[in-house]
């Protein structure tokens, strides 16, 4: 057993802090005012290579693993607490990977040097608004006619919608849609690559509105509908009618990819906490950590939070076996738990630390001069869903445990 | 072109922890490439850029944070890498090290351009890059924050308190540069995956022939602000409490 990062794990992770320390810090704050990841500093990120970090570098990727991914998505989230670019990575990382995996050749060669370059964005569209857990109800359709797919319905809560019109590229989504007989459940849906802007033009069928959310404001996100956007065959990932499975691989890696975003917040919130309860005096000059109510509560803290990081590393970890390594000893179906864990625990650990954090800050914690609220709003979206809502976690770990018969969701 | 870059093994300084008594946590702290012998890296690598040079660094030590400082030079796009293998390279005198440089010339050279950091994070001597041309016998242009290759010639800036002074010189040079000469480049991931399959020579302190001259460092301590806790009250008499506050600044507090 090595508890240890390799040495190329730490140079990595030095040189992803260094970035930024120098283009991110300086500009979170403004990023989530604003409500929006400037494209320059998109791009500047691109060049850095933090996008399609586990891809090969023969379709442009960086030919790294699943665990500097999270590494990635961690020290990211921790010079962003909204993390809003830490979404923003690893949305462009994890999603990629199953083009690389399932997708054709060409198209593979098409699409993810253009995400790597940070000119396009590549992200996820499977929810739908009759709720975003249920994924064997999306109503979206595709049916092929010659060899083209005419896609029609709707999907929402969906990342990127901004991003991809703002980029000079354009991008598109992951996208699941049903295309078979309904009655046959989740072995009816199909995965496609949908494009919606290439070469800078905004491809027809494409309707899209971006809502207005309360945190986690940097990266948008939105709505669309497809009213008979064509896809090309060839732009179809993997087998017919096996989309699902594809889906639940992604969202497996993009579990471990939140779940270390939440742990870079929750470091930086952590680290706001410790600095305060040591300067903070009060009742004739005793520092805020005296008060064994206070230090007790950070020791708890953080113990939550290195037992989130331990589960989110060991999945990322037992990831590298299945996807980059493709060792045998490990299937697919055996992320499922070591995913759901660290999804389940990370933003849970996080927002608790802000919560504490609020308190002990006081009153000046609700004013928007301190931006502790930020982190607070922008990891709670993960506890509230995305990537799976947290008791879809529950219910995935409980059929592990008492048995599928008695866990019916 | 071939160009000669020497970096140093300092500690973090924005990473270290103090004891509650002010003693700094030095075992613990992490080490890293000097702040200005990083930009003494990326002004040779520019160099290699723009003219097809062969750049090479060297660092003296023997932990495993020297190789992994080689390799960060090779992860910016340094060709070729050189530790020397000293223990207690922390107290190593600037002298020694000019002696130790002055033996790597000999053997890998000869060198258009020796470039380096002005000072280091740790020591502050900003004596290095004279020394060694002392003991090389070339000419040294120190606290650079712009250098050009023009027409055969080194072209350097310094800016003096008096000042900016240009310089120009053909090779060989010495060259000692600040942070302000450029922002270094942050190595990809690709780009640290190939520094870890890169050589990394090795040589033996023993074999340079050089004398070590060590400076024992004794003490580290943090400077400590205490409050003087002096309270005038100056509900009653404002000018005469500003006055003991002046005379008190003007004392030295």
């Amino acid at each position: 057993m090595n508890f240890e990062f390799s040495e190329d794990e730490v140079r990595f992770r030095e040189s992803v802090r260094e970035f930024c320390r120098r283009y991110i810090e300086p500009r979170w704050v403004e990023i989530d005012e604003k409500g929006r990841i400037p494209v320059d500093l998109i791009k500047k990120m691109g060049e850095q290579g933090l996008f399609t970090i586990p891809i090969s570098e023969e379709y442009g990727g960086m030919g790294g693993t699943i665990t500097m991914t999270a590494i990635a998505a961690e020290e990211i989230a921790y010079h962003d607490p909204s993390v809003a670019t830490a979404v923003y990575t690893l949305l462009n990382n994890g999603w990629p990977l199953l083009v690389e995996r399932y997708g054709k050749e060409d198209v593979k060669k098409e699409i993810l040097p253009k995400v790597s370059a940070g000119e396009a964005f590549y992200g996820i569209a499977s929810t739908e608004s009759h709720g975003g857990s249920d994924v064997a109800g999306i109503k979206t359709t595709a049916v092929k006619k010659n060899d083209v797919w005419i896609l029609n319905g709707e999907k929402t809560y969906i990342s990127g919608i901004r991003e991809i019109q703002e980029l000079p590229e354009g991008g598109g989504y992951f996208l699941v849609a049903k295309t078979g007989k309904p009655e046959y459940g989740h072995r009816n849906i199909t995965a496609f690559n949908l494009i919606v802007k290439w070469n800078g033009k905004i491809r027809q069928g494409w309707k899209p509105t971006i809502f207005e959310e309360i945190g986690r404001r940097g990266i948008s996100t939105g709505a669309f509908i497809l009213e008979n956007f064509e896809i090309e065959d060839k732009y179809r990932i993997g087998e017919e009618n096996k989309g699902f499975y594809y889906l639940m691989e992604g969202f497996n890696v993009a579990r471990i990819l939140v779940a270390a975003a939440t742990i870079g917040s929750g470091r930086w919130a952590l680290d706001q906490a410790i600095e305060w309860v040591k300067t903070r005096r009060l009742f004739e000059g005793r520092p805020l950590a005296s008060f064994q109510g206070v230090s007790f509560k950070l020791s708890e803290l953080y113990g939550e939070l290195e037992a989130a990081k331990l589960l989110t590393y060991r999945a990322a970890w037992l990831a590298d076996k299945i996807y980059i390594e493709k060792n045998p000893k490990w299937k697919e179906k055996d992320l499922n738990i070591p995913a759901a864990l660290c999804k389940m625990k990370a933003p849970e650990a996080t927002t608790k630390i802000y919560e504490e954090l609020m308190k002990w800050y006081g009153a000046y914690a609700y004013t928007k001069d301190c931006n502790a609220f930020r982190g607070w709003l922008g990891t709670f979206s993960y506890t509230i869903g995305a990537e799976g809502a947290q008791n879809i976690m529950r219910i995935i770990i409980a059929r592990d445990l008492i048995g599928r018969e008695y866990v019916k969701g | 072109m071939r160009i000669l870059t020497l970096v140093k093994l300092t500690v973090d300084i924005s990473q270290l922890k103090y004891e509650s008594s002010g003693d700094p946590l030095m075992d613990i702290v992490p080490r890293k490439m000097g702040d200005s012998d990083k930009c003494a890296v990326e002004e040779a690598v520019r160099l290699k850029e723009k003219y097809n040079a062969h750049t090479v660094v060297v660092t003296i030590g023997s932990t495993l944070d020297h190789e992994r400082i080689i390799r960060d030079a090779y992860a910016m796009g340094i060709d070729e890498g050189y530790i020397v293998e000293v223990d207690g390279y922390e107290n190593l005198q600037a002298i020694t090290v000019g002696e130790i440089v002055k033996s790597i010339v000999e053997m890998t050279g000869p060198y258009d351009l020796i470039i380096l950091g002005a000072g280091s994070l740790d020591t502050h001597s900003y004596t290095l890059g004279p020394i060694i041309a002392s003991k090389i016998g070339i000419p040294v242009i120190a606290g650079v924050d712009s250098l050009n290759y023009i027409d055969g010639c080194f072209e350097a800036r310094c800016v003096m308190e008096d000042g900016t002074y240009i310089y120009r010189s053909k090779p060989p040079l010495i060259v000692t540069v600040t942070t302000e000469v450029n922002e270094p480049r942050i190595p990809t991931l690709k780009t640290i995956l190939k520094s870890k399959k890169m050589e990394i020579k090795r040589l033996k302190i023993e074999n340079l022939k050089v004398k070590l001259e060590k400076i024992n460092i004794l003490d580290i301590k943090r400077y400590v602000i205490q409050r003087k806790n002096i309270i005038w009250d100056a509900s009653e008499d404002l000018e005469k409490a500003i006055d003991n506050l002046f005379k008190l600044l003007v004392s030295g507090v």
